[in-house]
C-alpha cells in the first residue's frame, strides 16, 4: 500500500518545526534552525532532516505527501518590522485622519501590557502603516441605515488612485464609512482602479472586514494591503521551491482563527495569517485532549519570553471578535483567544530594594540568562531554577549548552537577594514563586472571566520552559489533571498538520431581536455570507460534498459596546426562534457575570452574523509508541531541590527517553528530556502512557 | 537603586507580591465585569469608573486603572458610607452619589459593600461609575443652569442590596429619576456584578492564606507605595512652583471670569499644594468640593511619577498635602451646585497642578523626561438628546473632546489626540458607532492643523469634528466645555507656545443639506454657508435641521523655544500638515521652498530677523512666583551650591540665588538683572485662540520674556490684562 503522510511545518523565531503523520498513525518530528531571510531554506532544512531519519530521500517524502500544511511567520514579522508594501489609502472625504487619529489614546497605548500604557511619557505611538502623504479622500457618503446619501464622485476617485499610484503606491486600501452595510461604492472603487492600475493590488474593506466601527475596519483592511503581497509572494514561492521537489499538494496556509486556507485565499485574507503561531498549539491541544478525553483543556505555553494561556471548551475556542495584532492596531478579525504575560524563561526578575518583581523585561536569547554565561548579568527565571536544583546545568537542553551556576548565584545574590536582606537561596525560590502565582492568577483570569471554573480543566503544558512551573500552578488552582504531550517540542506543528480547512465571513448587520427586521436580515444576511464561505471552497477546490457550514451570530443589550458570540444550529431562523435566542444569551450572560445581572426589559439587538465552511481533514489516529518495544527502565538519579516550605529536598531525577511506560512516579521528582524539565512538587504523581505524554496529577 | 537592605517589612517580599498581584487581578475583574455589563458608551469608551479593594477602615488599598480621580475620592466616599450607615450587615450594598459625601458630582455612582469574614468585616469592595444621566435641570445632569444644589441632580444615599436581596423600590427610585432609565439600571447591574465577581473570588484567598495575612498586604500595599514616593520626592529640587487655569464662563448667560491657581511647595518628603488665592465659589455647578481638589492635585503625582511603577492607592495621599481656604471655587461649602465639578474646577485644578509639577520636575536632575506642562486642559463636552421618528428618547455625551493633545516633552514632540491623563484608556467611539447610536450625520472628523503649541518640540495636536441631526427635526445641545473660549489653559513651558483653545461653534441655517443633494461634502465653514456663532464655555441650545455643530478639546503646549526646532522637522510638519505654510515662518521663522523643503539661507535670515526683533524688546525686572532653591544633596558646607543648579530649559541658578541664561550667562534676575518682555495677541500663539474674539481677547494677552542679550525665549504665557499680579 502506498504510504500517504501529512505534513504540518511551523516555522518560528528560532526553530522551523515539522511534523509527520503517516497514514498508520505514527508520529515523527523534526527541527532545524529558522532562516528569517528566506524562510524555505529552513523548512527544506528540516524536511532533509526529517526524510534522513526516516530513510527516504525528501523527493519521496515530498511526494508521499498528501497535505502540507503551514504556519508562518512571515506576515506578522513583515508587520512588526514594517516591511509591507506601500499602501495607498482611500477614505471617505472628511475621514482621512481615521487612521492617525485612532480614536485617541487606542492607536498608542491599546493592545500594550499596562505597565507600558500607564507610562504616559516614555511610550510612543508605534510608526504608521499608512502616512498621513499616502492616504485621499473621495467625496461620497452612505448613512447609518445604508442609503446612499452622496453618489461616489468617480471624477475624483479616478485622480485619487492616479495619485496614489504616481507617489508609489504597491497595494490599495479602500475603507468608506458604512461600507458593510452598503458596498456599492467600495466595489465601485475596484472597477475604477482596475481600469485604472490593473496591476495594482486592491482590499476593500467591506470585503476584509464588513464589521461597524471604521477605525477597526480601516486597520484590518490596511493591514492585509500591507502584508498582502509580501504573503503572497512567500507562499508562491515556497509552493515552486516544494513543487520543483516532488510536492504535487497546495501549501496550505495557518491562519489565527485556527483553520487553514489554500493559496488561492491568501491575497484577500493575509491579515487573518498574522499571529497564527500560538494558535496551532491549541489546534494540537483540542486533539490530544480529546483523544484523552477532556473536554475542558487549558493550553500553557511557556517559552523564554512570554506565558500563553488559551481555553477549549468541548472542542470549541474561546474567540475574540477584535483583537489587538500589535500596539494600536486592532482588527476585525475573529481570532482564537490567547492571552498573554511576559512570564518566560528568560524573564528577568528585579527589585528596587522593596519588592521582588519578574518580567515582563526578558533577557531574549542574546545575552540570555546570567548562566548562559554569555554576558548576561541580570537574574532570570532560568537562573533561579539553577540555584533551586530544577534544571542540572550539565544536562540542559541535551547537556549540548554547560550552563554557568555560580554565575546564576552571583546574579540572584547581587540584584535580588542583597537589596531585600535575603538569602540567595530563599531569593531564588521567591522569583520561582512569584513568577508560578503570576501564572496561576492569569489562569484564573481567563477561565474565571469566562464563567469557568479552573477545577474542572485539564491542563496540557508545552513550551520549553512550562515544564518546571505546570504542575505546581495547577496544584495552586486545583486543576487535577496535568499534560506534558509527547510532541511537546513540536506542538504548534503539530496543530498546523491537524487544522482543517475553513473559510468563515462575518458580517455586521445590526437589527433589534425583537424587532421588525431581524429575522428578514438574519436569513438574507446568512445567506450571503454562506454563498461567500462556499464559493471560497470552491476556489479553493474542495468538493461541496465534504463541507458543513457551522452559523452564529453576536447580540448584546442595546447599547452595550461588548457583543456575546451564540451559535446557531443554521442558517435559518424563523419568528418562533427569538424566544430561544433570547433564552440563550440570558443564560451564557449569566454564566459570565453572574446570576441577576441580565434584564428583561431591555432590548436586545444582533450586531453581527456568521456563517463557516468547514472541510474537515482527516485526522490520524494515533499509534502507541510503545507497543510490543518497552524501553528499559533506568533507575533515577537524585539530586536535591531547594523551595522556601521545604527547604532541600532529596528528589528522582528521571530521563524522560528511560521512563517505563503506565508505572506511576511520586514526587518529588524531576523528568529530564532534551527541550524541557518538568518538576512534580511533593504529593503530584505521574504516569507516562503509552503515545509518551507524561500524565500528572498534581495533588492537594 | 538602593544599595543597601532596606528595614524588613512585615510580609516578606515574596509572599506579599504574590498576595498584592492576586488582590490585583480579583479587583480587575470588577472592571471586566462592569466594562463588559454596562451599556453607557462613558464607561465603556469614556472608561469613566474605577474599582477598588478597601481595608476595613475605608483605605483604598488597590485601586482600578479606569478614572484616576475616581481613585482619590472613592474612599472618602466609602468612609461617608460607613460613618452615615444605619446598619451594616452580610451581603449589604450601599449606594452614594453625594459630592459631599465624597463622590465627585451626583453622576459618579459610588457603590460598596462590606466583605464578612468568620463574622468579621474583613475588608470592602466597592466601586464608582459615571451614569449618563441622574435627573437635573440638564441633560446629561452637566447642569449649566444650576445656580443652587438643588436645581442639581438628585443626591441619593441608601442600601441598594439588603442581604444580597436587591431591594426594588429603591433601585426603582434612582432609574426613574433618569433621562435614560435603560442604561443607568443596566449600570447599576455591572456595579452590583462587579463587586459579586470581586468577593467571590477574595473568599477562596481568604481561605487559603488567613484574613490576618490577606489584612498585612494591604495594610503593607499602603506603606509602600507611600515609601516609594516619598522616595521620589526626596529627589525633586526644593522650592515652590506654580500653576494657573482660568475659566471663562461658569453657567448658561454667565461668562465671568475665575480661576484656579496653586503653588506647589517641597515640603521635606511631602507635596505640598496650597490653592489659596483661588476663586470665591460661585452660584454655579462648577464648583468642586475639597474631595474632588485632592484627587484633582493628585492626577499630575500618579500620572508623572508614580507612572505604572508605584502602585495606585490612598499611600499617595499621604505623601500630599492640600490646602484649599472653604468657600472657593476648590473647596465649595454646602449648598453649592457641583454637578459639573469634574469637568469644571476639578478640571482645572489637575491643569493648574500638572503645570506646577512640570515646573518642579524641569527644575530637577532626576525626573527632567517627565516635564509635560499640560494634557488635555479641557474637558469638551456636548451632551445631545432628542426624539426619534419613532418617538424614542436618545441622548449621549459625544466622545469627539478626547481626540485632544498633549503637552510637548523634553525630549520629543507631544501626543496628538492623547486622550487624558486621568484616564487613559478614555477612547473616542468611532463615527459609525455614534452614527448607530445617535440620529447625527458627521461631516468630518480631522486632526486640526496649527493646534499644538509651537515650540521647539511641538504640542500635540487635537481632532475637530462638525456633525448635523439627521432624521430629527431637532436635537437639544448642551454644551459643557471646561473652558477655553478665550485664553486656552494649554500650557506650554520654557518657551512653548500654548496650544489651541477648547472651542464649540453653531453654523445656523447652513446649505448642508442643499450642498449634499447636490453631491458635494462641505469642508469648511464658508462652504458651509449659514452663520457662525461661537458658543461661550457653557450653553444651552437647539440643533435644527440645517444647523452645523463644530467643535474640538485643545491642543497641547510647546516645550522649549521654536527658534530652536530643526528645520527639517519643522518641513515634515508642514508636508503632513500638521503646521501651516504660514505658521511655519511666522512661529518657526522657517522658511519653506516650492517644494516643501527647507530654505536654508532664507530661514537663517527669518530666524536672526525675529531674534533681532526680540533683542529690541522693553526690559523689565524678573518676576516670577517659581522659585527653585538648591537642592539640599548639592548644598555644601556653607549651605550654598559650587556649581550652578539647572533651574530650567534654558535658566541657570547660580550660587548666589541669581538666575543666568543658560545660553550666554546673561543675568536676568538680582539686582541688575533685566529680561525682554512683550505682550501679543493671543492668536499670536495658534489660529485657533479666542475664535469668538477674533484672536485678540478682551481679557487676555499672550507674554513672552526672553533674553535680552541673546534673544532665547524663556516663557509664554496666558496672561490676565489690565490685571495687578497677585
Amino acid at each position: 500500500m502506498q504510504v500517504r503522510r501529512t505534513l504540518g511545518v511551523d516555522t518560528g523565531g528560532t526553530f522551523t518545526d515539522l511534523v509527520e503523520i503517516d497514514s498508520q498513525g505514527r508520529l515523527r518530528f523534526d527541527k532545524a534552525f529558522s532562516t528569517p531571510a528566506a524562510p524555505e531554506q529552513g523548512i527544506l532544512n528540516a524536511l532533509a532532516a526529517l526524510a534522513q531519519s526516516a530513510g527516504i530521500d525528501v523527493e519521496t517524502l515530498l511526494a508521499q505527501t498528501e497535505r502540507f500544511a503551514h504556519g508562518t511567520t512571515v506576515s506578522t514579522n513583515a508587520l512588526i518590522q514594517r516591511r509591507g508594501a506601500r499602501v495607498g489609502l482611500i477614505a471617505t472625504a472628511g475621514f482621512e485622519d481615521t487612521l492617525i487619529i485612532a480614536r485617541g489614546p487606542v492607536g498608542r497605548a491599546g493592545g500594550l501590557p499596562q505597565s507600558k500604557a500607564m507610562d504616559f511619557l516614555h511610550t510612543e505611538p508605534p510608526p504608521p502603516l499608512v502616512p498621513k502623504t499616502m492616504v485621499r479622500g473621495v467625496t461620497e457618503r452612505v448613512v447609518a441605515e445604508g442609503t446612499v446619501l452622496v453618489a461616489l464622485n468617480e471624477i475624483e476617485a479616478r485622480a485619487a488612485i492616479m495619485d496614489l499610484v504616481a507617489a508609489g503606491a504597491e497595494s490599495l486600501a479602500v475603507c468608506l464609512l458604512w461600507s458593510f452595510r452598503n458596498p456599492i461604492h467600495e466595489r465601485r472603487m475596484r472597477e475604477i482602479a482596475a481600469a485604472v492600475a490593473p496591476k495594482l493590488p486592491i482590499s476593500l474593506s467591506c470585503e476584509i472586514a464588513p464589521r461597524m466601527g471604521e477605525f477597526e475596519r480601516t486597520v484590518t483592511t490596511v493591514v492585509n494591503a500591507f502584508i498582502g503581497p509580501v504573503t503572497e509572494r512567500y507562499i508562491g514561492s515556497l509552493q515552486s521551491e516544494l513543487a520543483k521537489r516532488g510536492l504535487t499538494r497546495p501549501v496550505q496556509v495557518m491562519k489565527s482563527s485556527g483553520s487553514v486556507m489554500l493559496p488561492e485565499a491568501v491575497a484577500h485574507q493575509a491579515v487573518a495569517v498574522v499571529n497564527s503561531g500560538p494558535i496551532g498549539g491549541l489546534v494540537a491541544a483540542r486533539h490530544i485532549g480529546a483523544a484523552l478525553g477532556y473536554g475542558k483543556i487549558i493550553t500553557a505555553d511557556m517559552g523564554g519570553t512570554s506565558f500563553d494561556v488559551g481555553l477549549i471548551v468541548d472542542g470549541v475556542f474561546e474567540e475574540e471578535a477584535s483583537p489587538f495584532l500589535d500596539q494600536g492596531l486592532p482588527v476585525h478579525v475573529p481570532t482564537v483567544k490567547v492571552v498573554t504575560i511576559g512570564a518566560g524563561g528568560g524573564s528577568i526578575a528585579w527589585s528596587d530594594g522593596y519588592r521582588l518583581q519578574v518580567g515582563p523585561q526578558s533577557a531574549g536569547a542574546e545575552p540570555g540568562p546570567a548562566c548562559y554565561g554569555r554576558g548576561g548579568a541580570e537574574p532570570t527565571v532560568a537562573d533561579a531554577l539553577v540555584v533551586l536544583g530544577i534544571i542540572d546545568p550539565t544536562t540542559f537542553f541535551g547537556g549540548r549548552y554547560r550552563l554557568d551556576p555560580q554565575k546564576a548565584h552571583d546574579a540572584i545574590a547581587t540584584r535580588i537577594a542583597a537589596l531585600l536582606g535575603l538569602d540567595p537561596l530563599n531569593a531564588a525560590a521567591g522569583i520561582y514563586e512569584v513568577v508560578t502565582a503570576k501564572m496561576a492568577d492569569l489562569i484564573r483570569k481567563v477561565t474565571v472571566e469566562s464563567g469557568h471554573d479552573p477545577r474542572e480543566f485539564c491542563l496540557l503544558s508545552y513550551g520549553g520552559a512550562g515544564g518546571a512551573h505546570c504542575v505546581d500552578f495547577a496544584a495552586q488552582l486545583g486543576i487535577r489533571r496535568v499534560i506534558v504531550p509527547y510532541a511537546a517540542p513540536v506542538f504548534s506543528a503539530l496543530g498546523v498538520a491537524l487544522s482543517d480547512i475553513a473559510y468563515r465571513h462575518v458580517r455586521s448587520a445590526p437589527a433589534l431581536l425583537e424587532g421588525p427586521t431581524a429575522v428578514a436580515t438574519a436569513n438574507a444576511v446568512f445567506a450571503e455570507l454562506s454563498e461567500r464561505a462556499q464559493a471560497d471552497m470552491r476556489a479553493s477546490g474542495i468538493d461541496p460534498g465534504v463541507v458543513t457550514m457551522r452559523y452564529g451570530f453576536e447580540m448584546r443589550y442595546v447599547g452595550q459596546m461588548n457583543e456575546i458570540p451564540l451559535a446557531w444550529p443554521s442558517g435559518r431562523i424563523a419568528a418562533a426562534d427569538l424566544v430561544a435566542m433570547r433564552t440563550a444569551f440570558e443564560t451564557l450572560y449569566q454564566q459570565r457575570y453572574g446570576a441577576g445581572t441580565f434584564r428583561r426589559e431591555t432590548p436586545l439587538e444582533i450586531i453581527s452574523f456568521r456563517a463557516e465552511a468547514v472541510a474537515e481533514t482527516a485526522k490520524p489516529r494515533f499509534s502507541a509508541l510503545f507497543e510490543g518495544k518497552r524501553p528499559v527502565a533506568a533507575p533515577p538519579r537524585q539530586r536535591k531541590v531547594y523551595m522556601r516550605k521545604s527547604g532541600w529536598i532529596d528528589t528522582a531525577v528521571y530521563a524522560y527517553d528511560a521512563l517505563m511506560p503506565e508505572r506511576p512516579f511520586h514526587g518529588p521528582a524531576i523528568v529530564e528530556r532534551e527541550s524541557t524539565t518538568v518538576w512534580l512538587p511533593p504529593g503530584a504523581r505521574a504516569t507516562l502512557d503509552v503515545y509518551g505524554n507524561l500524565a500528572i496529577e498534581p495533588g492537594q | 537603586m538602593t544599595t543597601s537592605a532596606q528595614p524588613p517589612l512585615e510580609v516578606d517580599p515574596i509572599t506579599f507580591e504574590v498576595i498584592k498581584h492576586r488582590l490585583w487581578q480579583i479587583n480587575d475583574e470588577q472592571s471586566i465585569a462592569i466594562r463588559t455589563i454596562s451599556s453607557s458608551p462613558i464607561v465603556v469608551e469614556g472608561n469613566d469608573f474605577n474599582v477598588g479593594l478597601f481595608s476595613e477602615d475605608g483605605q483604598v488599598t488597590t485601586a482600578g486603572i479606569g478614572s484616576l480621580v475616581h481613585v482619590g475620592t472613592i474612599g472618602d466616599a466609602l468612609r461617608s458610607i460607613m460613618r452615615g450607615a444605619g446598619s451594616i450587615r452580610d451581603g449589604d450594598i450601599f449606594l452614594t452619589n453625594d459630592p459631599f459625601l465624597g463622590a465627585l458630582h451626583q453622576n459618579d455612582v459610588v457603590l460598596a459593600s462590606p466583605l464578612f469574614y468568620g463574622g468579621d468585616i474583613m475588608m470592602w469592595v466597592g466601586n464608582v461609575l459615571h451614569h449618563p444621566d441622574v435627573g437635573g435641570i440638564d441633560e446629561g445632569s452637566f447642569c449649566i443652569n444650576a445656580r443652587n444644589l438643588y436645581q442639581d441632580p438628585p443626591r441619593y444615599f441608601f442600601k441598594l442590596v439588603d442581604e444580597g436581596e436587591l431591594l426594588p423600590e429603591l433601585e426603582h427610585t434612582f432609574v426613574t429619576n433618569s433621562r435614560l432609565p435603560d442604561m443607568v439600571a443596566l449600570d447599576l447591574r455591572a456595579q452590583i456584578g462587579a463587586i459579586n465577581a470581586a468577593k467571590k473570588r477574595l473568599i477562596p484567598l481568604l481561605d487559603e492564606r488567613g484574613a490576618p495575612m490577606v489584612r498585612a498586604v494591604m495594610r503593607q500595599s499602603l506603606d509602600l507605595t507611600e515609601r516609594r514616593l516619598r522616595d521620589c520626592i526626596r529627589r525633586l529640587p526644593h522650592g515652590s512652583w506654580t500653576g494657573e487655569a482660568w475659566m471663562d464662563g461658569d453657567r448658561v448667560g454667565s461668562e465671568r471670569l475665575h480661576r484656579v491657581v496653586v503653588t506647589l511647595k517641597r515640603e521635606g518628603d511631602t507635596l505640598h499644594f496650597d490653592f489659596t488665592g483661588s476663586s470665591p465659589q460661585v452660584d454655579a455647578a462648577v464648583n468642586c468640593t475639597y474631595h474632588a481638589t485632592v484627587a484633582g492635585a493628585a492626577v499630575p503625582i500618579y500620572t508623572f511619577i508614580c507612572q505604572g511603577d508605584i502602585d495606585w492607592n490612598d499611600g499617595v495621599k499621604r505623601c500630599l498635602k492640600v490646602t484649599a481656604p472653604a468657600g472657593t471655587v476648590v473647596n465649595a461649602s454646602f449648598p453649592a451646585p457641583v454637578s459639573i465639578c469634574t469637568i469644571g474646577f476639578r478640571w482645572l485644578v489637575t491643569v493648574a497642578a500638572s503645570q506646577a509639577v512640570a515646573k518642579m520636575l524641569d527644575a530637577s536632575a532626576d525626573f527632567r523626561d517627565r516635564v509635560c506642562s499640560s494634557w488635555s486642559v479641557s474637558a469638551n463636552c456636548n451632551n445631545l438628546f432628542g426624539t426619534t421618528a419613532d418617538g424614542k428618547r436618545v441622548g449621549a455625551l459625544l466622545s469627539d473632546h478626547r481626540g485632544g493633545g498633549a503637552a510637548a516633552r523634553s525630549f520629543a514632540d507631544g501626543f496628538s489626540h492623547s486622550g487624558q491623563t486621568t484616564s487613559f484608556s478614555a477612547s473616542m467611539a468611532n463615527v459609525e458607532s455614534q452614527e448607530w447610536k445617535l440620529p447625527l450625520l458627521y461631516l468630518y472628523r480631522k486632526q486640526l492643523p496649527d493646534s499644538g503649541g509651537a515650540g521647539r518640540w511641538r504640542g500635540g495636536l487635537t481632532a475637530t469634528v462638525a456633525l448635523t441631526p439627521i432624521g430629527v427635526p431637532e436635537m437639544v445641545l448642551k454644551s459643557t466645555n471646561t473652558a477655553g473660549t478665550e485664553q486656552s489653559n494649554a500650557h506650554g513651558i520654557d518657551g512653548g507656545y500654548p496650544g489651541a483653545g477648547s472651542q464649540v461653534r453653531l453654523l445656523r441655517g447652513t446649505d448642508i443639506w442643499k450642498e449634499l443633494e447636490q453631491g458635494r461634502v462641505p469642508r469648511t465653514d464658508a462652504e458651509f454657508g449659514g452663520t457662525v456663532e461661537h458658543l461661550p464655555s457653557k450653553a444651552s441650545d437647539v440643533l435644527k435641521r440645517g444647523d452645523v455643530l463644530a467643535f474640538f478639546a485643545p491642543g497641547g503646549g510647546g516645550f522649549g523655544d521654536p527658534l530652536d526646532r530643526e528645520p527639517a522637522r519643522v518641513a515634515h510638519d508642514v508636508t503632513h500638515g500638521w503646521v501651516s505654510r504660514e505658521r511655519a515662518r511666522d512661529n518657526y521663522s522657517v522658511a519653506l521652498k516650492a517644494d516643501g523643503s527647507v530654505d536654508d539661507a532664507a530661514t537663517t535670515a527669518l530666524r536672526d530677523q525675529t531674534r533681532g526683533a526680540r533683542k529690541q524688546r522693553p526690559t523689565a525686572r524678573w518676576r516670577s512666583d517659581d522659585r527653585c532653591e538648591y537642592p539640599a544633596a548639592d548644598t555644601n558646607a556653607n549651605g550654598k551650591s559650587a556649581a550652578p543648579w539647572r533651574a530650567a530649559e534654558n535658566l541657570n541658578l547660580a550660587a548666589d540665588g541669581i538666575l543666568h541664561c543658560r545660553r550666554c550667562g546673561e543675568a536676568l534676575s538680582g539686582p541688575n538683572g533685566r529680561v525682554a518682555v512683550t505682550e501679543r495677541p493671543l492668536a499670536v500663539a495658534s489660529p485657533w485662540m479666542a475664535l469668538r474674539h477674533r484672536g485678540d481677547g478682551p481679557n487676555f494677552t499672550l507674554q513672552e520674556t526672553s533674553c535680552p542679550s541673546c534673544a532665547t525665549l524663556f516663557e509664554v504665557r496666558e496672561t490676565r490684562r489690565n490685571c495687578a499680579k497677585d
